[in-house]
């Protein structure tokens, strides 16, 4: 069920009513567990028996953990949890991807292979609730988190519909104690649910799909090559599209949360106005930055080791971040342009270190643009769907084209220039507070025209139901 | 974040506070009860929303009454899950309709069924290539009904990847793979769209108004021709009928319309990318595998029984002449029926059918549609053999 859809409004409408007006908590928790597994079902029902076993399995498995005498027992079961975990990752979502490898790897040895093709069909959102899962058992191991006695309990952090199936990662530590007393009805609390959702719909359906998408889809879909303005305005408009597409269904998600009492943290802070790639990756898809930091980053020693071990950890977390988005070698060199920023960036300061004229706002506005454009170069490699579509575009960004096709219309070019250059102004504006400040310190009248005329545009646009980005993922 | 983040995470991370024996308030999972809570902007909400909902209430109404004001009226979207919905509908011995926008205007279903003695299954589509519906029902192994093709040569010929193409190619990929979401979505938007004048996508959207802003383009622009506007209403069995004032003689809308069928089906010039000829050998390639493919989709279903009929609906005036000048008779029409040996029915060599007069030069009137069925049905019985 994708959040702009009219099945989803009246399903939510539904929920959101019956939650209130029960009384007993634990037959709300009953509610939301039901209604997250309708929610997740109504995509493919079969799924959602696959989603219920890993949980069930990781609510064992924690409690093995728990229960486990000496460390190396803690270590067998948290291996079972994590083998378990990323075997079903690894079948539903690289099991083609891995059989192809596999069969050009030996090829060059001379030996001709030809696998059978699988036909699996990918899980919608299998990468984020097995993260969910996964959370759970990883940080009973750290001791940072005791296992619940509760499988509803459990099901219910995996399952929460408004972040199941596109994030942001909930981890069980953070979603866990907020079943522990029912929330009260706030009327404020309610609104300003209801008013993310508004934003975030407004972001999805009107500024990627509407104003973005179709420009991007165009440019990296065209079989020529380009002229240069052509192909960056591509690239640009897709920043802007994954932007507001991803982001636009975390705010929808810590809305719907909201509206049903349950607090989800931050995915996203002005992410475009970050200067550096660590303040970039501080900003963009922080629950899965984060993650990975936690979970693997430090483990492998993080910056606590030497300066060629750290960045070789740098590396080696990307590539995987990489390869969490898709079976793809593009999203690896997206993974790994990343990790390649993240070295240069940290040579370089520790050889600047911080100097006073760092501080200085020309100085970091023209860092916060050369992070921009390195990002939205690293994007060719996410969007592009080979690395011959890749190449063309890059080529075309630098000029090697100038006799390249232009396919845009100038409505496009100016779609794009404007919501890219209020995109920008938003996220500088206020890259160092966050929306609630931002809301709190407006004046009335321009929060409510604000909010009537992102309804009026949601309405207007009618919406194709068009899915979000990271759903494939 | 707010201070209680951090608090939040300090009490995750000391083992020692968390370890500690749960509390009878944290008997369900042995954790701290919720530290963390996101800020709630402290403004006057109840008034608020109430000026919201006023204000989106009567945008929503004078829009409508705009809309309603220059000429549109509430239909339904055709979309793939309407498609979806009405390609369930074939039964192993439907009559069923495919092909074109021309199959879904002209054909109508209350005199089909008198002639037939069945009601078709309206499964032709606006813009649409009939080919991928075709092949999905001679891959159909049920089906061993009758098939009523509408033939425009530029669509029925349109190579993979063109939006003809892909237009069909994705309605049958939806009857495929459509969620239960995806169906409660189309069942619930259906009485909205009938009552709702500004419901319409790929016409009144957002999307589509920026479209019609008068901004010129770079002269060099290579940017797709457009789509002509609102013309027909659809019902829930996607029988399409022309609006009133479309088929009202000398209308703008009819000029309009006119206007924007000749650009679009005037042959694209080949991409700068590709040599002419090089670019026309693939032509000529894709459009013979597409004649050896519709022999064998047919081939099929004659083989279980099923059996085809390609008709060729009135086109007129600057169109006619447009078409039979790109896609002569002789090159595409008679190799069709010649190498699928299905029957055929050309407007043009029937009298009774060759009097009609298309208003925007490609489709017939609700009225004519009605009148054309009825005089199409002994054409269709004869090469049928009822």
């Amino acid at each position: 069920m994708l959040f702009n859809s009219l099945t989803f409004i009246v399903f939510f409408a539904v929920v959101v009513t019956a939650y209130w007006s029960i009384h007993s908590w634990t037959a709300r928790k009953n509610l939301l567990v039901t209604a997250s597994y309708i929610f997740y079902g109504a995509w493919n029902p079969p799924f959602a028996a696959l989603l219920f076993s890993t949980t069930a399995m990781d609510f064992w498995l924690g409690r093995r953990i728990a229960k486990a005498k000496d460390q190396p027992s803690r270590r067998a079961w948290l291996v079972g949890s994590v083998c378990m975990n990323l075997s079903m990752l690894g079948f539903f979502k690289y099991g083609n991807f891995l059989l192809e490898n596999f069969q050009w790897l030996l090829a060059r040895i001379g030996i001709v292979y030809h696998p059978p093709h699988l036909d699996i069909l990918l899980p919608v959102g299998i990468s984020f609730y097995t993260f969910h899962s996964l959370s759970y058992t990883l940080d009973i191991y750290r001791g940072v988190l005791q296992p619940t006695r509760s499988l509803r309990d459990f099901v219910l952090a995996v399952s929460f519909f408004p972040q199941l199936v596109a994030g942001p990662i909930v981890r069980a530590g953070d979603f866990l104690p907020q079943l522990v007393r029912p929330p009260r009805l706030r009327i404020g609390q309610f609104m300003w649910g209801l008013l993310l959702m508004t934003l975030g719909l407004f972001e999805k359906i009107v500024l990627a799909d509407t104003m973005l998408a179709g420009s991007a889809d165009r440019i990296f879909g065209y079989a020529g090559p380009l002229v240069a303005l052509d192909s960056w305005l591509g690239v640009i408009a897709f920043a802007g599209q994954i932007f507001f597409d991803f982001a636009g269904y975390s705010t929808c998600a810590i809305g719907a949360a909201l509206c049903l009492g349950f607090h989800l943290k931050d995915n996203f802070r002005f992410p475009y106005a970050a200067i550096g790639f660590s303040d970039f990756w501080r900003r963009w898809h922080i629950s899965l930055s984060t993650f990975l930091r936690d979970y693997l980053y430090i483990p492998l020693g993080g910056n606590r080791v030497a300066w060629t071990r750290a960045a070789i950890n740098l590396v080696i977390v990307m590539f995987l971040g990489g390869l969490w988005h898709g079976a793809a070698w593009t999203f690896v060199v997206w993974g790994l342009l990343h990790g390649f920023y993240l070295v240069i960036e940290h040579a370089s300061r520790a050889l600047i270190g911080e100097r006073a004229w760092t501080a200085n706002f020309a100085v970091k506005l023209l860092l916060g643009l050369i992070t921009y454009g390195a990002v939205c170069l690293a994007w060719v490699f996410f969007r592009a769907s080979d690395f011959t579509i890749a190449t063309r575009m890059l080529r075309g960004m630098f000029g090697g084209y100038p006799h390249g096709d232009a396919i845009l219309a100038t409505r496009e070019i100016l779609q794009i220039g404007i919501v890219t250059f209020f995109m920008m102004l938003a996220h500088w504006s206020l890259r160092d507070i966050n929306v609630e400040t931002a809301v709190t310190r407006l004046p009335r009248w321009v929060v409510t025209s604000a909010w009537a005329l992102m309804a009026c545009a949601i309405i207007l646009t009618q919406g194709t139901s068009n899915a979000f980005i990271y759903f494939q993922f | 974040m707010p201070s209680s983040t951090s608090n939040f995470k300090r009490i995750l991370r000391l083992p020692r506070l968390f370890f500690r024996p749960p509390t009878e308030a944290e008997s369900v999972h042995g954790g701290p009860p919720l530290e963390f809570e996101r800020p709630i902007p402290q403004i006057p909400w109840r008034g608020m929303t109430v000026v919201v909902v006023v204000i989106v209430i009567a945008a929503a109404c004078a829009w409508e009454f705009y809309c309603r004001s220059i000429g549109y009226g509430p239909t339904l979207n055709d979309n793939e899950d309407l498609w979806t919905l009405t390609r369930q509908r074939v039964k192993p011995e439907s009559i069923v309709i495919i092909g074109d926008s021309r199959g879904w205007f002209d054909l109508d279903l209350d005199e089909l069924q008198k002639g037939l003695g069945k009601r078709p299954v309206q499964l032709a589509m606006g813009g649409g290539c009939g080919y991928p519906v075709l092949a999905d029902l001679a891959a159909d192994k049920t089906f061993h009904g009758t098939i009523i093709c509408s033939f425009v040569p530029w669509l029925f010929f349109a190579p993979p990847g063109t939006p003809p193409m892909e237009r069909g190619e994705k309605a049958v990929r939806r009857s495929h793979t459509q969620t239960p979401a995806q169906r409660a979505s189309q069942y619930l938007a259906m009485p909205l769209e009938e009552h709702v004048a500004f419901l319409k996508q790929e016409e009144l959207t957002l999307d589509d108004l920026l479209k019609r802003l008068p901004i010129p383009n770079r002269s060099d622009a290579r940017v797709p021709p457009r789509l002509p506007p609102y013309f027909g209403t659809l019902d829930r069995e996607r029988r399409a009928r022309m609006t009133e004032e479309c088929a009202r003689p000398g209308s703008e809308l009819q000029k309009r319309i006119q206007q924007i069928w000749l650009p679009l089906f005037t042959p694209h010039p080949p991409p700068s990318y590709i040599p002419t000829d090089v670019f026309m050998a693939k032509m000529k390639d894709a459009i013979e595998k597409r004649a050896r493919d519709t022999i064998a989709a047919v081939e099929k279903l004659r083989a279980r029984g099923g059996k085809v009929v390609f008709i060729r609906l009135p086109v007129t005036s600057g169109l006619k002449a447009l078409e039979d000048k790109t896609t002569p008779r002789n090159q595409t029409w008679d190799p069709l029926l010649q190498g699928t040996g299905a029957p055929g029915i050309y407007f043009e060599d029937f009298r009774e059918l060759a009097s009609f007069n298309c208003p925007e030069w490609s489709h017939l009137s609700a009225g004519d549609s009605v009148e054309f069925s009825k005089r199409l049905v002994p054409h269709l019985r004869a090469a049928l053999g009822m």
